[in-house]
Protein backbone atom coordinates (compact mmCIF):
# COMPACT_ATOMS: atom_id res chain seq x y z
CA UNK A 1 0.00 0.00 0.00
CA UNK A 2 1.35 3.43 -0.82
CA UNK A 3 0.99 6.37 1.58
CA UNK A 4 -1.79 7.83 -0.57
CA UNK A 5 -3.70 4.50 -0.38
CA UNK A 6 -3.51 4.62 3.41
CA UNK A 7 -4.75 8.22 3.56
CA UNK A 8 -7.61 7.32 1.25
CA UNK A 9 -8.53 4.28 3.33
CA UNK A 10 -8.52 6.23 6.59
CA UNK A 11 -10.64 8.94 4.95
CA UNK A 12 -13.18 6.41 3.72
CA UNK A 13 -13.19 4.70 7.11
CA UNK A 14 -13.99 7.94 8.93
CA UNK A 15 -16.72 8.97 6.48
CA UNK A 16 -18.24 5.50 6.69
CA UNK A 17 -18.30 5.69 10.44
CA UNK A 18 -20.43 8.84 10.21
CA UNK A 19 -22.85 7.45 7.66
CA UNK A 20 -22.91 4.08 9.42
CA UNK A 21 -24.00 5.82 12.61
CA UNK A 22 -26.73 7.64 10.67
CA UNK A 23 -27.98 4.34 9.22
CA UNK A 24 -27.86 2.64 12.61
CA UNK A 25 -29.76 5.40 14.36
CA UNK A 26 -32.35 5.48 11.57
CA UNK A 27 -33.07 1.77 11.46
CA UNK A 28 -32.14 0.40 14.85
CA UNK A 29 -32.87 3.15 17.31
CA UNK A 30 -36.50 3.92 16.68
CA UNK A 31 -36.85 7.34 18.32
CA UNK A 32 -40.65 7.18 18.40
CA UNK A 33 -41.02 3.60 19.61
CA UNK A 34 -38.38 4.05 22.27
CA UNK A 35 -40.15 6.92 23.98
CA UNK A 36 -43.15 6.49 26.25
CA UNK A 37 -46.38 7.97 24.93
CA UNK A 38 -46.75 11.60 25.91
CA UNK A 39 -49.66 13.99 26.05
CA UNK A 40 -48.86 17.65 25.46
CA UNK A 41 -51.11 20.39 26.77
CA UNK A 42 -50.91 23.80 25.07
CA UNK A 43 -52.66 27.09 25.79
CA UNK A 44 -52.98 29.60 22.91
CA UNK A 45 -50.42 27.57 20.94
CA UNK A 46 -47.78 27.62 23.71
CA UNK A 47 -46.64 24.48 25.54
CA UNK A 48 -48.08 24.27 29.05
CA UNK A 49 -47.27 20.76 30.24
CA UNK A 50 -46.07 17.39 28.93
CA UNK A 51 -47.35 14.26 30.66
CA UNK A 52 -45.92 10.75 30.27
CA UNK A 53 -48.86 8.35 29.89
CA UNK A 54 -48.04 5.22 31.91
CA UNK A 55 -50.42 2.56 33.08
CA UNK A 56 -51.34 2.83 36.71
CA UNK A 57 -50.51 6.51 37.10
CA UNK A 58 -53.40 8.84 37.98
CA UNK A 59 -53.33 12.57 38.30
CA UNK A 60 -55.18 15.74 37.49
CA UNK A 61 -54.19 19.36 37.16
CA UNK A 62 -55.62 22.78 36.42
CA UNK A 63 -54.95 24.68 33.19
CA UNK A 64 -55.69 28.40 32.96
CA UNK A 65 -57.28 28.94 29.57
CA UNK A 66 -58.72 32.13 28.12
CA UNK A 67 -62.09 31.46 29.75
CA UNK A 68 -60.71 30.51 33.16
CA UNK A 69 -59.62 27.31 34.86
CA UNK A 70 -60.10 23.93 33.20
CA UNK A 71 -59.13 20.60 34.73
CA UNK A 72 -57.26 17.84 32.90
CA UNK A 73 -57.48 14.26 34.21
CA UNK A 74 -54.88 11.58 33.51
CA UNK A 75 -55.78 7.93 34.08
CA UNK A 76 -52.94 5.63 33.08
CA UNK A 77 -52.54 5.74 29.33
CA UNK A 78 -55.55 7.96 28.72
CA UNK A 79 -56.32 11.61 29.30
CA UNK A 80 -59.39 13.84 29.12
CA UNK A 81 -60.76 17.26 29.93
CA UNK A 82 -62.59 16.78 33.22
CA UNK A 83 -63.93 20.27 33.92
CA UNK A 84 -64.29 23.38 31.80
CA UNK A 85 -65.75 26.82 32.49
CA UNK A 86 -67.30 27.35 29.05
CA UNK A 87 -71.01 26.94 28.34
CA UNK A 88 -71.00 24.45 25.49
CA UNK A 89 -68.55 21.95 27.03
CA UNK A 90 -67.53 20.51 23.66
CA UNK A 91 -64.13 19.56 25.08
CA UNK A 92 -65.83 17.51 27.83
CA UNK A 93 -67.89 15.62 25.27
CA UNK A 94 -64.75 14.65 23.38
CA UNK A 95 -64.06 12.21 26.24
CA UNK A 96 -60.92 10.16 26.82
CA UNK A 97 -58.13 10.01 24.28
CA UNK A 98 -55.26 7.52 24.30
CA UNK A 99 -53.82 7.03 20.80
CA UNK A 100 -51.08 9.11 19.16
CA UNK A 101 -52.58 11.77 16.93
CA UNK A 102 -55.80 12.13 18.96
CA UNK A 103 -56.58 15.45 20.59
CA UNK A 104 -59.08 17.29 22.76
CA UNK A 105 -59.63 20.88 21.70
CA UNK A 106 -61.29 23.66 23.68
CA UNK A 107 -61.76 26.58 21.27
CA UNK A 108 -63.03 29.25 23.72
CA UNK A 109 -60.29 28.43 26.24
CA UNK A 110 -57.70 27.94 23.47
CA UNK A 111 -56.55 24.71 25.14
CA UNK A 112 -55.33 21.65 23.26
CA UNK A 113 -54.46 18.23 24.71
CA UNK A 114 -52.69 16.18 22.05
CA UNK A 115 -51.16 12.72 22.20
CA UNK A 116 -47.76 12.74 20.55
CA UNK A 117 -46.06 9.94 18.69
CA UNK A 118 -46.28 8.05 15.42
CA UNK A 119 -49.96 8.20 14.54
CA UNK A 120 -51.66 5.83 12.11
CA UNK A 121 -53.41 8.82 10.53
CA UNK A 122 -51.98 12.16 9.42
CA UNK A 123 -55.23 13.99 10.28
CA UNK A 124 -58.98 13.54 10.62
CA UNK A 125 -61.55 15.48 8.63
CA UNK A 126 -64.64 16.35 10.65
CA UNK B 1 -3.73 -1.80 -2.56
CA UNK B 2 -4.22 -5.44 -1.63
CA UNK B 3 -7.32 -7.19 -2.97
CA UNK B 4 -8.84 -7.42 0.47
CA UNK B 5 -8.29 -3.72 1.15
CA UNK B 6 -9.98 -2.88 -2.15
CA UNK B 7 -13.03 -4.97 -1.28
CA UNK B 8 -13.28 -3.36 2.14
CA UNK B 9 -12.88 0.09 0.63
CA UNK B 10 -15.65 -0.64 -1.91
CA UNK B 11 -18.01 -1.85 0.81
CA UNK B 12 -17.31 1.19 2.92
CA UNK B 13 -17.96 3.48 -0.06
CA UNK B 14 -21.35 1.79 -0.54
CA UNK B 15 -22.16 2.30 3.12
CA UNK B 16 -21.10 5.93 2.77
CA UNK B 17 -23.39 6.52 -0.18
CA UNK B 18 -26.34 4.90 1.61
CA UNK B 19 -25.68 6.94 4.74
CA UNK B 20 -25.37 10.22 2.89
CA UNK B 21 -28.56 9.54 0.94
CA UNK B 22 -30.35 8.97 4.20
CA UNK B 23 -28.93 12.09 5.82
CA UNK B 24 -30.09 14.08 2.81
CA UNK B 25 -33.55 12.59 3.06
CA UNK B 26 -33.89 13.14 6.79
CA UNK B 27 -32.72 16.73 6.31
CA UNK B 28 -35.56 17.34 3.86
CA UNK B 29 -37.97 15.84 6.34
CA UNK B 30 -37.43 18.25 9.19
CA UNK B 31 -40.85 19.03 10.63
CA UNK B 32 -42.11 22.35 11.85
CA UNK B 33 -45.63 22.63 13.23
CA UNK B 34 -47.64 25.37 14.81
CA UNK B 35 -51.18 25.90 16.20
CA UNK B 36 -53.29 29.04 16.20
CA UNK B 37 -56.89 29.69 17.16
CA UNK B 38 -58.65 31.66 14.46
CA UNK B 39 -62.00 31.73 12.67
CA UNK B 40 -63.55 30.13 15.77
CA UNK B 41 -61.48 27.00 15.47
CA UNK B 42 -58.02 25.49 15.91
CA UNK B 43 -55.80 25.79 12.84
CA UNK B 44 -52.73 23.52 12.78
CA UNK B 45 -50.09 23.89 10.10
CA UNK B 46 -47.36 21.28 9.67
CA UNK B 47 -44.60 21.71 7.09
CA UNK B 48 -41.49 19.78 6.12
CA UNK B 49 -38.20 20.93 4.60
CA UNK B 50 -34.49 21.48 5.17
CA UNK B 51 -34.22 24.75 6.94
CA UNK B 52 -36.10 25.52 10.13
CA UNK B 53 -36.06 29.29 9.60
CA UNK B 54 -37.54 28.96 6.10
CA UNK B 55 -40.27 26.68 7.47
CA UNK B 56 -41.03 29.03 10.35
CA UNK B 57 -41.29 32.10 8.10
CA UNK B 58 -43.48 30.26 5.58
CA UNK B 59 -45.89 29.20 8.34
CA UNK B 60 -46.03 32.75 9.74
CA UNK B 61 -46.89 34.11 6.29
CA UNK B 62 -49.56 31.41 5.86
CA UNK B 63 -51.22 32.34 9.18
CA UNK B 64 -51.08 36.02 8.23
CA UNK B 65 -53.00 35.20 5.04
CA UNK B 66 -55.64 33.34 7.06
CA UNK B 67 -55.99 36.21 9.54
CA UNK B 68 -56.43 38.64 6.65
CA UNK B 69 -59.25 36.58 5.08
CA UNK B 70 -60.82 36.03 8.52
CA UNK B 71 -61.00 39.80 9.03
CA UNK B 72 -62.58 40.43 5.63
CA UNK B 73 -65.23 37.76 6.24
CA UNK B 74 -65.94 38.39 9.95
CA UNK B 75 -69.70 38.85 10.17
CA UNK B 76 -69.78 39.38 13.94
CA UNK B 77 -67.60 42.48 14.34
CA UNK B 78 -69.20 45.25 16.43
CA UNK B 79 -69.85 48.64 14.80
CA UNK B 80 -67.29 51.25 15.77
CA UNK B 81 -64.45 48.77 16.18
CA UNK B 82 -61.37 48.34 13.98
CA UNK B 83 -62.55 44.80 13.20
CA UNK B 84 -65.81 46.24 11.84
CA UNK B 85 -63.95 48.68 9.59
CA UNK B 86 -61.80 45.93 8.09
CA UNK B 87 -64.72 43.52 7.60
CA UNK B 88 -66.08 43.67 4.05
CA UNK B 89 -68.96 41.44 5.09
CA UNK B 90 -70.06 43.83 7.87
CA UNK B 91 -69.93 46.81 5.53
CA UNK B 92 -71.87 45.00 2.79
CA UNK B 93 -74.52 43.92 5.32
CA UNK B 94 -74.80 47.42 6.78
CA UNK B 95 -75.47 48.91 3.34
CA UNK B 96 -77.91 46.22 2.17
CA UNK B 97 -80.63 47.81 0.04
CA UNK B 98 -78.73 51.09 0.00
CA UNK B 99 -75.57 51.18 -2.08
CA UNK B 100 -72.73 49.04 -3.49
CA UNK B 101 -69.63 48.58 -1.34
CA UNK B 102 -66.07 48.55 -2.64
CA UNK B 103 -64.39 45.35 -1.43
CA UNK B 104 -61.06 43.54 -1.36
CA UNK B 105 -60.27 41.28 -4.34
CA UNK B 106 -60.42 38.21 -2.08
CA UNK B 107 -63.89 39.10 -0.78
CA UNK B 108 -65.08 39.43 -4.34
CA UNK B 109 -63.42 36.13 -5.29
CA UNK B 110 -65.19 34.36 -2.39
CA UNK B 111 -68.55 35.79 -3.42
CA UNK B 112 -68.05 34.94 -7.10
CA UNK B 113 -67.28 31.35 -6.07
CA UNK B 114 -70.29 31.29 -3.73
CA UNK B 115 -72.65 32.55 -6.42
CA UNK B 116 -71.34 30.01 -8.91
CA UNK B 117 -72.26 27.18 -6.53
CA UNK B 118 -75.61 28.79 -5.74
CA UNK B 119 -76.45 28.46 -9.41
CA UNK B 120 -74.92 24.99 -9.78
CA UNK B 121 -76.81 23.66 -6.75
CA UNK B 122 -80.07 25.38 -7.77
CA UNK B 123 -80.23 27.28 -4.51
CA UNK B 124 -79.18 24.51 -2.10
CA UNK B 125 -76.18 26.66 -1.23
CA UNK B 126 -76.68 30.35 -0.50
CA UNK B 127 -74.35 32.82 1.24
CA UNK B 128 -77.28 35.21 1.82
CA UNK B 129 -78.58 32.77 4.47
CA UNK B 130 -77.66 35.32 7.20
CA UNK B 131 -81.21 36.32 8.23
CA UNK B 132 -82.12 32.65 8.79
CA UNK B 133 -78.96 31.98 10.80
CA UNK B 134 -79.81 35.00 12.98
CA UNK B 135 -83.38 33.86 13.42
CA UNK B 136 -82.26 30.42 14.63
CA UNK B 137 -79.58 32.11 16.76
CA UNK B 138 -76.78 29.92 15.43
CA UNK B 139 -74.25 32.75 15.60
CA UNK B 140 -74.94 33.35 19.29
CA UNK B 141 -75.10 31.41 22.51
CA UNK B 142 -78.76 30.40 22.59
CA UNK B 143 -79.95 28.81 19.35
CA UNK B 144 -83.67 28.04 19.40
CA UNK B 145 -86.49 26.74 17.23
CA UNK B 146 -88.27 29.65 15.47
CA UNK B 147 -92.00 29.69 14.68
CA UNK B 148 -92.92 28.59 11.12
CA UNK B 149 -94.21 32.06 10.14
CA UNK B 150 -90.95 33.63 11.33
CA UNK B 151 -89.03 31.26 9.05
CA UNK B 152 -91.36 32.10 6.18
CA UNK B 153 -90.73 35.81 6.72
CA UNK B 154 -86.93 35.40 6.97
CA UNK B 155 -86.86 33.38 3.75
CA UNK B 156 -88.02 36.53 1.92
CA UNK B 157 -84.65 38.13 2.76
CA UNK B 158 -82.65 35.16 1.47
CA UNK B 159 -81.61 34.69 -2.15
CA UNK B 160 -78.38 35.00 -4.10
CA UNK B 161 -80.27 36.39 -7.11
CA UNK B 162 -80.23 39.67 -5.16
CA UNK B 163 -76.49 39.56 -4.54
CA UNK B 164 -75.04 41.92 -7.16
CA UNK B 165 -71.34 41.48 -7.94
CA UNK B 166 -69.57 44.03 -10.10
CA UNK B 167 -66.18 42.55 -10.92
CA UNK B 168 -65.05 45.55 -12.94
CA UNK B 169 -65.66 48.12 -10.18
CA UNK B 170 -65.01 45.49 -7.47
CA UNK B 171 -68.25 46.32 -5.70
CA UNK B 172 -70.89 44.23 -3.95
CA UNK B 173 -74.53 45.04 -3.27
CA UNK B 174 -77.27 43.20 -1.45
CA UNK B 175 -80.27 44.51 -3.34
CA UNK B 176 -82.85 44.36 -0.51
CA UNK B 177 -82.73 45.86 2.96
CA UNK B 178 -82.61 43.17 5.64
CA UNK B 179 -80.46 40.84 3.54
CA UNK B 180 -77.31 39.53 5.19
CA UNK B 181 -74.23 37.64 4.04
CA UNK B 182 -72.89 34.69 6.03
CA UNK B 183 -69.54 33.39 4.75
CA UNK B 184 -69.41 30.60 7.35
CA UNK B 185 -69.37 27.93 4.63
CA UNK B 186 -66.81 29.68 2.44
CA UNK B 187 -64.20 31.72 4.31
CA UNK B 188 -62.39 28.98 6.25
CA UNK B 189 -61.78 26.90 3.12
CA UNK B 190 -60.83 29.92 1.06
CA UNK B 191 -58.40 31.08 3.77
CA UNK B 192 -56.94 27.57 4.00
CA UNK B 193 -56.25 27.54 0.27
CA UNK B 194 -54.67 31.00 0.47
CA UNK B 195 -52.43 29.78 3.30
CA UNK B 196 -51.40 26.75 1.30
CA UNK B 197 -50.55 28.84 -1.75
CA UNK B 198 -48.45 31.09 0.51
CA UNK B 199 -46.51 28.04 1.74
CA UNK B 200 -45.98 26.89 -1.84
CA UNK B 201 -44.71 30.31 -2.86
CA UNK B 202 -42.10 30.04 -0.11
CA UNK B 203 -40.80 26.80 -1.59
CA UNK B 204 -42.59 24.37 0.73
CA UNK B 205 -43.31 21.03 -0.96
CA UNK B 206 -44.82 19.02 1.90
CA UNK B 207 -47.49 20.48 4.16
CA UNK B 208 -50.68 19.71 6.01
CA UNK B 209 -53.16 22.37 7.10
CA UNK B 210 -55.90 21.26 9.48
CA UNK B 211 -58.37 24.12 9.95
CA UNK B 212 -60.80 22.65 12.46
CA UNK B 213 -61.13 19.49 10.41
CA UNK B 214 -60.92 21.14 6.99
CA UNK B 215 -57.86 19.38 5.62
CA UNK B 216 -55.54 20.59 2.83
CA UNK B 217 -52.39 18.62 2.03
CA UNK B 218 -49.49 19.54 -0.23
CA UNK B 219 -47.32 16.85 -1.83
CA UNK B 220 -46.93 13.55 -0.01
CA UNK B 221 -46.46 12.83 3.68
CA UNK B 222 -43.14 12.44 5.51
CA UNK B 223 -42.89 8.79 4.45
CA UNK B 224 -43.24 9.82 0.79
CA UNK B 225 -46.64 8.23 0.43
CA UNK B 226 -50.19 9.58 0.28
CA UNK B 227 -51.38 11.37 3.41
CA UNK B 228 -53.76 9.19 5.43
CA UNK B 229 -56.80 11.24 6.39
CA UNK B 230 -59.48 9.72 8.61
CA UNK B 231 -63.16 10.66 8.26
CA UNK B 232 -64.79 11.16 11.64
CA UNK B 233 -67.57 8.82 12.71
CA UNK B 234 -70.63 11.12 12.88
CA UNK B 235 -71.92 9.49 16.05
CA UNK B 236 -68.87 8.36 18.07
CA UNK B 237 -66.14 10.68 19.24
CA UNK B 238 -62.56 9.60 18.50
CA UNK B 239 -63.67 7.02 15.91
CA UNK B 240 -63.55 7.06 12.14
CA UNK B 241 -65.69 5.56 9.37
CA UNK B 242 -63.13 5.71 6.56
CA UNK B 243 -59.56 6.56 5.63
CA UNK B 244 -58.73 8.60 2.53
CA UNK B 245 -55.31 8.44 0.83
CA UNK B 246 -54.69 11.97 -0.45
CA UNK B 247 -51.93 13.86 -2.27
CA UNK B 248 -51.99 17.58 -3.00
CA UNK B 249 -55.70 17.94 -2.39
CA UNK B 250 -58.22 18.88 0.26
CA UNK B 251 -60.96 17.11 2.18
CA UNK B 252 -63.67 19.14 3.88
CA UNK B 253 -66.51 17.73 5.96
CA UNK B 254 -69.94 19.13 6.78
CA UNK B 255 -71.84 17.21 9.42
CA UNK B 256 -74.87 17.36 11.69
CA UNK B 257 -72.97 16.93 14.96
CA UNK B 258 -71.82 20.53 15.43
CA UNK B 259 -73.54 23.56 16.91
CA UNK B 260 -76.89 21.98 17.55
CA UNK B 261 -79.59 22.02 20.17
CA UNK B 262 -82.57 19.92 21.21
CA UNK B 263 -86.18 21.06 21.28
CA UNK B 264 -89.24 18.88 21.79
CA UNK B 265 -87.12 15.71 21.70
CA UNK B 266 -85.65 16.59 18.31
CA UNK B 267 -82.12 17.70 17.50
CA UNK B 268 -81.50 20.69 15.26
CA UNK B 269 -78.10 21.57 13.79
CA UNK B 270 -76.72 24.67 12.08
CA UNK B 271 -76.53 23.71 8.40
CA UNK B 272 -79.76 25.18 7.08
CA UNK B 273 -81.34 24.40 3.74
CA UNK B 274 -81.75 27.93 2.35
CA UNK B 275 -84.77 26.78 0.33
CA UNK B 276 -86.80 25.60 3.34
CA UNK B 277 -85.23 27.51 6.24
CA UNK B 278 -84.83 24.31 8.29
CA UNK B 279 -81.71 22.20 9.00
CA UNK B 280 -80.90 19.86 6.11
CA UNK B 281 -81.77 16.33 7.19
CA UNK B 282 -80.63 13.96 4.43
CA UNK B 283 -77.13 13.20 5.72
CA UNK B 284 -75.20 12.72 8.96
CA UNK B 285 -71.90 13.70 7.37
CA UNK B 286 -70.46 14.43 3.94
CA UNK B 287 -66.83 14.87 2.90
CA UNK B 288 -65.97 16.71 -0.30
CA UNK B 289 -62.57 15.94 -1.82
CA UNK B 290 -61.10 18.31 -4.40
CA UNK B 291 -57.81 20.12 -4.85
CA UNK B 292 -58.89 23.66 -3.92
CA UNK B 293 -59.83 23.93 -0.24
CA UNK B 294 -62.16 26.89 -0.90
CA UNK B 295 -64.13 24.91 -3.41
CA UNK B 296 -64.12 21.85 -1.13
CA UNK B 297 -65.55 23.92 1.74
CA UNK B 298 -68.47 25.16 -0.35
CA UNK B 299 -69.04 21.75 -1.93
CA UNK B 300 -69.20 20.02 1.46
CA UNK B 301 -72.16 22.26 2.35
CA UNK B 302 -73.76 21.85 -1.09
CA UNK B 303 -73.54 18.05 -0.84
CA UNK B 304 -74.74 18.04 2.76
CA UNK B 305 -77.89 19.98 1.91
CA UNK B 306 -78.74 17.94 -1.20
CA UNK B 307 -80.37 14.50 -1.04
CA UNK B 308 -77.65 11.77 -1.27
CA UNK B 309 -78.52 10.65 -4.80
CA UNK B 310 -78.52 14.22 -6.10
CA UNK B 311 -75.25 14.99 -4.31
CA UNK B 312 -73.56 11.93 -5.82
CA UNK B 313 -74.86 12.82 -9.29
CA UNK B 314 -73.50 16.34 -8.96
CA UNK B 315 -70.12 15.07 -7.72
CA UNK B 316 -69.84 12.72 -10.71
CA UNK B 317 -70.59 15.63 -13.01
CA UNK B 318 -67.89 17.95 -11.61
CA UNK B 319 -64.32 17.32 -12.79
CA UNK B 320 -61.83 16.56 -10.02
CA UNK B 321 -64.51 16.43 -7.33
CA UNK B 322 -65.16 13.42 -5.14
CA UNK B 323 -67.61 12.73 -2.37
CA UNK B 324 -68.05 10.40 0.58
CA UNK B 325 -71.24 10.55 2.64
CA UNK B 326 -73.15 8.83 5.42
CA UNK B 327 -76.88 9.16 4.87
CA UNK B 328 -79.31 9.94 7.69
CA UNK B 329 -80.23 6.24 7.84
CA UNK B 330 -76.61 5.13 8.19
CA UNK B 331 -75.64 4.14 4.65
CA UNK B 332 -72.06 4.93 3.57
CA UNK B 333 -71.86 5.94 -0.09
CA UNK B 334 -69.19 7.53 -2.30
CA UNK B 335 -68.49 8.72 -5.82
CA UNK B 336 -66.99 6.14 -8.20
CA UNK B 337 -63.62 7.79 -8.63
CA UNK B 338 -62.88 7.68 -4.90
CA UNK B 339 -62.55 3.91 -5.02
CA UNK B 340 -58.87 2.98 -4.75
CA UNK B 341 -58.10 5.96 -2.52
CA UNK B 342 -60.56 4.96 0.16
CA UNK B 343 -60.76 2.36 2.93
CA UNK B 344 -64.23 2.21 4.44
CA UNK B 345 -64.54 1.00 8.03
CA UNK B 346 -68.30 0.79 8.47
CA UNK B 347 -68.22 -1.05 11.82
CA UNK B 348 -71.51 -2.26 13.25
CA UNK B 349 -73.37 1.04 13.14
CA UNK B 350 -73.33 1.67 9.37
CA UNK B 351 -73.94 -0.19 6.13
CA UNK B 352 -71.63 0.25 3.14
CA UNK B 353 -73.13 0.68 -0.34
CA UNK B 354 -70.46 -0.52 -2.77
CA UNK B 355 -72.62 -0.27 -5.87
CA UNK B 356 -70.65 2.63 -7.30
Amino acid sequence: MTRADKVLLVGILLASLVSGTALYSRFFLDPVGAQPIQAVVTVSGKAFRTIALQSGARSSFVVQGRQGASKVEVDGRRVRMQQAPCENGICLKQGWIEHPGQSVVCVPGEIVIRIEGAAPLDAVTR
Amino acid sequence: MSKRATVIACLLVLLLIAGLALLRQSGANREYSSDQFLMDTLVSIKVYGNDRETLKTAVAVAYAEMHRIAELADGFAQPGTAAYQSSDVCRINALAGKKPVQVDGDTLAMLVLAKKYYQLSEGAFDVTVGPLMDLWGFGGKNPHLPAPDQIKAALKSVGCQDLVLNEQDRTVLLRKEGMKLDLGAVAKGYATEKALQALKKRGIEKALIDAGGNIRVLGQNVHNSAWRIGVKDPRKSNEIVAVLALEDTSAVTSADYYRGFEAGGKRYHHILDPRTGYPAAHNMTVTAVTQDAGQADILSTVFFVLAPEKALQLAEKLAGVELLLVTADGLIRHSTSLRGRLEVQPGAAYRYDQSR
